[in-house]
């Protein structure tokens, strides 16, 4: 994947890697507010309140922390900072930043979809469009410039990756449609098991594509029967999403089964690529997640423990774990891989796991009571109390760890 | 640290602050308050404008000193501290001559002496802290008479504050425009900037929407960061580019009030637009008129705040004092001014010169640009116009993120049935757009809730959650019923419901608690009720609760009676654990539907004992 050994001329993955982690930061502290909020309503400033700062929390950490390694990996992978699109690089960075931030004024002021992690409209909407075509008008003349050194196959999986950027902009503004809305579980009020395989998938192809872009050398272990199995992974989400039904019925149920198989192979075809130095630690945190995650998402999915911790703190404690402990490190692998920067000691990575690990428990054995008994919403009982704060200690130690990470970052 | 430096942003945030607290501020009020209104206030706010030209041009004559901007910042805070106690036209008129000409002294000295003491991007600071300061709701929200006090406590701090000594630095500066170019570019923003401002401050739905209750603290933190961004630009040469985009914020801000759509985006570009160019307006004299040291650059000062300052400010309050919308006109005039001189007045290199040589330097500040005009443009279109209460109750309820902790979803043949209602057909749930389902619960189901709570009662919780559930997560919603908001949303609410009274009712009246439930303690039932019923029963019971007079219906008199829901065949003790457990639909009566069986029959017991003679 290396396309050359010049030095390079810009700072765009090193600036994005900034940006992800500044967001980090911005992201915890208004998670930890919300967690207090919890416990002390008084502390709520003016008309900004829980329900005005929950989409804030969620849209800094995905189209954030999130988005924006996705984008140092991007440019990394279209060789950005060594071409003569270089200067515009970082420019694209902070455009991607002002996006978000006026969208936070947008979250702030009250103006929402109320879709939740799609929530752009309006002038934020177009505000976000613009800042993906000026991050696509770099790639694009980075890609002129530098494919005439890459070879043919890469030049084309190139070129339709462009085109496939392109259409993100457009899926997005449908997406984030008040009017557009997925297949609903009747019975739960949620998503099908098919939607969750399918928005699982698209994680299991960007795994599938990280050492193979950018990110490691060598060949992975997957052949045509990891390939083939993806495939019918995808045909048979098509078809299960089209009948639609319940989470009681066997074929949504096969259907989030069918991800089972991805905690293993995954990990197995990593292990064969030639991994940058200091990556160890964060390949096998996201693999320690993924496997939880897909375990817990398909028990959390059968029949009964799903009707019990619907609407309760045990799906936001999944959420979590999806982000705070997957996502995360994931992330961070990828800041890591392409910036070539460290994140700092083990000793405040191992705060962060272990404060999510906390907060996971803490929130599902919360989840778990709600899901019994309904009293807790008039006769505040003392043990949601105490996992309210436990909760709020967690994201405190998980706000001072993303601040270490991000002067690591900044000074390495 | 440089302490001289940080002392002077605290002078710069001084003299800020009592100008803007008091003589813009509190002095005029205080003098309604005495009886000096109409022709009469006028004179009085004309001699204060005199005194401070007269003021401004005195310093630059004697010379700009620390001393004089001590002395003057003495005098600022004994007229601050006599205004509450003067009364009539003369003491009006010596208030206004002492402020006027303080005033006039303190900010020419300041603004002659300020390269002496610091570097251009402290003024940023001490800007930001002075504006920021006068938007902290506790300052914002005095009496005038407070406020009074608070320019008192500016001008002390700034007194103690000020730098000794003069070390100007540096020479041979290059003036950005033309003085008169400058002259008339500041004096366009301040006309603009004042005649906006008196409008927004006296029409009560632009003020609300702007820097109404609850934004303060948004007013305060958009001013203070935008002012240290400013002294942070003008730093790095921003001074030619700056006034243009002052401009663009204070016309962004002045059309966008005009539509209730758009409002917010007025609190946001106002206070940005003001702090950019008062920043500029206090460095202007000594780092961008060409000035070579203090005596030059106080001149400069006198011209600029005389003409710029006083007359401008009162000329725009004056033209704007039969408008309750700020007319596009004077948008366009101030802006032909502002750019006029930005192309026109430029000195070597020229406007697009040096947006060219920005444009290649910022390649990030551009693309952010990029980004921000195109959120602008798309700023508010596309919106559905919203006619019915219930309909924009609808968007208050999205906007409010109640999404976040409610959901609008009973799961059919689960336990949300017996407490939250009957399920509705999925299509019903996925009608709306976009789609109230939700995902957490933090709070109770809102599909029916129109049916199991009146709207005396959602309004009453609105306004104190915690009365009505002691112990709620739930915030207070009391800011929303200043405008209107909070009656759409409980509209709404109450139209989600429309049908479910008779379900609701007849579903309380096919209830029956579990067999094995056992009705606890008197005490338990005790502490249930002073927690759940007190608010509206009263302790005892009768009807006489904290709440009972915000009810549509006095609440009744449960050791009293008769009670409409005792008749029927069933028991009473059942009867009334379903009044309990559900409520009465369609009445001010809530249910307690989330209470376990065991907690339902201990309060039916403690009602019951009520009833005892």
């Amino acid at each position: 994947m290396d396309g050359g050994t010049s030095k390079p001329a810009g700072d765009g993955v090193g600036t994005a890697g900034c940006h992800a982690l500044g967001w980090l930061v911005v992201g915890n502290a208004v998670g930890l507010y919300l967690a207090l909020l919890l416990v002390w309503p008084a502390l709520q400033v003016g008309e900004w309140t829980y329900g005005r700062l929950v989409p804030v929390h969620l849209n800094i950490q995905l189209y954030g922390w999130t988005a924006l390694p996705l984008v140092a990996w991007l440019l990394h992978i279209y060789e950005v900072d060594r071409s003569k699109a270089a200067a515009w690089a970082p420019a694209a960075v902070w455009a991607w930043s002002a996006a978000l931030a006026l969208g936070v004024l947008h979250w702030l002021a009250g103006m929402t979809s109320g879709k939740v992690f799609l929530d752009w409209q309006d002038g934020a909407l177009w505000g976000f469009v613009a800042a993906m075509l000026v991050l696509w008008l770099v790639l694009v003349v980075a890609w002129r410039e530098r494919a005439a050194g890459w070879s043919a196959e890469r030049k084309s999986l190139a070129r339709y990756g462009l085109f496939v950027l392109a259409a993100v902009p457009a899926g997005l503004v449908h997406a984030a449609s008040p009017a557009a809305y997925p297949p609903v579980d009747v019975t739960t009020g949620g998503p099908s098991g098919a939607s969750l395989l399918g928005s699982t998938l698209v994680v299991v192809v960007l795994l599938l594509l990280l050492p193979r872009a950018g990110a490691a050398t060598g060949n992975g272990r997957a052949g045509w029967g990891v390939w083939t199995y993806l495939a019918n992974c995808w045909l048979i989400f098509g078809a299960a999403e089209w009948i639609g039904g319940t989470h009681w019925q066997f074929h949504q149920i096969g259907a989030m089964l069918l991800l089972l198989p991805w905690a293993m192979l995954l990990p197995w075809d990593w292990a064969a690529f030639v991994w940058p130095a200091g990556t160890r630690r964060w390949r096998l945190a996201v693999f320690g997640w993924w496997a939880l995650l897909v375990i817990s998402g398909v028990t959390m999915y059968l029949p009964v423990l799903l009707d019990r911790i619907k609407f309760t703190q045990a799906l936001v404690g999944h959420t979590h774990l999806a982000m705070a402990g997957f996502t995360t490190s994931f992330c961070a692998l990828v800041l890591v891989a392409v910036g070539g920067r460290s994140l700092g000691s083990w000793r405040w990575v191992a705060a962060w796991h272990g404060s999510v690990w906390v907060m996971i428990g803490v929130l599902a054995a919360m989840g778990w009571r709600e899901g019994g008994e309904f009293s807790w919403m008039t006769l505040p009982a003392g043990w949601r109390s105490a996992g309210l704060h436990l909760r709020a200690a967690c994201g405190g130690v998980m706000l001072a760890t993303s601040m270490v990470w991000l002067k690591n970052w900044r000074k390495s | 640290m440089n302490r001289s430096a940080l002392r002077a942003a605290v002078v710069i945030a001084a003299v800020y602050g009592h100008f803007l607290i008091f003589a813009q501020f509190a002095f005029v009020e205080l003098l309604r308050i005495g009886g000096v209104s109409g022709a009469a206030e006028i004179v009085v706010l004309g001699t204060m404008a005199a005194a401070g030209v007269a003021g401004g041009f005195l310093a630059a004559w004697c010379g700009a000193t620390p001393t004089g901007v001590r002395w003057a910042l003495g005098v600022a805070g004994l007229s601050a501290a006599l205004a509450p106690w003067v009364g009539g036209m003369a003491g009006a008129l010596g208030v206004a001559v002492a402020t006027g000409g303080a005033l006039g002294v303190a900010t020419v000295s300041l603004a002659a002496l300020l390269p002496g003491w610091c570097g251009v991007a402290w003024v940023g600071l001490g800007t930001g802290l002075g504006y920021g300061c006068c938007n902290v709701p506790w300052v914002f929200t005095q009496t005038p008479a407070g406020q009074a006090w608070v320019a008192v406590g500016f001008a002390g701090v700034g007194l103690l504050a000020v730098p000794q000594g003069v070390a100007w630095r540096g020479s041979g500066r290059v003036a950005v425009f033309s003085w008169w170019g400058a002259l008339g570019l500041f004096a366009a923003l301040v006309w603009l900037d004042s005649a906006a401002f008196f409008i927004i401050q006296h029409v009560p739905d632009l003020k609300a929407g702007t820097w109404g209750d609850g934004l303060l603290w948004r007013n305060a933190g958009v001013h203070f960061a935008v002012a240290v961004g400013a002294g942070w630009w003008l730093a790095r040469s921003g001074a030619r580019v700056l006034p243009v985009v002052a401009w663009g914020l204070l016309a962004v801000a002045a059309l966008a009030v005009d539509v209730a759509a758009t409002r917010s985006l007025a609190g946001w570009g106002y206070p940005a637009g003001v702090s950019l160019y008062a920043t500029a307006l206090v460095a202007w004299p000594g780092w961008f008129t060409g000035a070579d040291g203090p005596r030059s650059a106080a001149w400069q000062a006198a011209r600029l705040f005389s003409v710029a300052g006083w007359l401008a400010s009162a000329n725009g309050i004056g033209m704007a004092q039969s408008l309750n919308r700020v007319p596009p006109i004077f948008v366009v005039a101030a802006g032909l001014v502002v750019i006029g001189v930005a192309v026109f007045s430029n000195k070597n290199p020229s406007l697009p010169a040096v947006m060219l040589t920005h444009f290649k330097r910022n390649r990030s500040l551009m693309a952010v640009a990029a980004v921000a005009v195109t959120v602008a443009v798309g700023f508010g279109r596309g919106k559905p116009p919203t006619q019915t209460a219930a309909a924009r109750g609808r968007q208050v309820y999205l906007a409010e993120g109640c999404i976040h902790c409610h959901s609008q979803y009973v799961r059919p043949g689960s336990p949300d049935e017996a407490v939250w209602g009957a399920a509705r057909a999925v299509d019903e749930a996925l009608a709306g757009v976009p789609v109230l389902i939700g995902n957490r619960r933090q709070g109770p189901d809102l599909a029916t809730v129109g049916a199991r709570r009146s709207a005396a009662w959602l309004h009453a919780h609105f306004l104190n959650p915690q009365q009505l559930v002691p112990g709620s997560p739930m915030p207070s919603y009391a800011p929303l019923f200043a405008d209107g908001r909070g009656e759409a949303l409980i509209a709404y609410l109450q139209s989600t419901a429309i049908g479910w009274v008779n379900t609701c009712a007849g579903k309380a009246a096919d209830w029956f608690p579990s067999k094995t439930a056992t009705a606890g303690t008197p005490a338990d039932g005790l502490r249930l009720f002073a927690r759940l019923c007190s608010a509206c029963h009263g302790e005892g019971g009768r009807g006489d609760g904290p709440l009972a007079a915000v009810l549509s219906k006095p609440p009744a008199n449960l050791a009293a009676g008769p009670f409409l829901w005792t008749a029927g065949a069933d028991s009473l003790e059942l009867r009334i654990s379903r009044v309990v457990k559900f409520g009465l639909p369609g009445t001010d009566m809530a249910g307690h539907e989330v209470l376990s069986d065991g907690e339902v029959l201990a309060l039916t017991d403690y009602v019951r004992h009520l009833r005892k003679p």
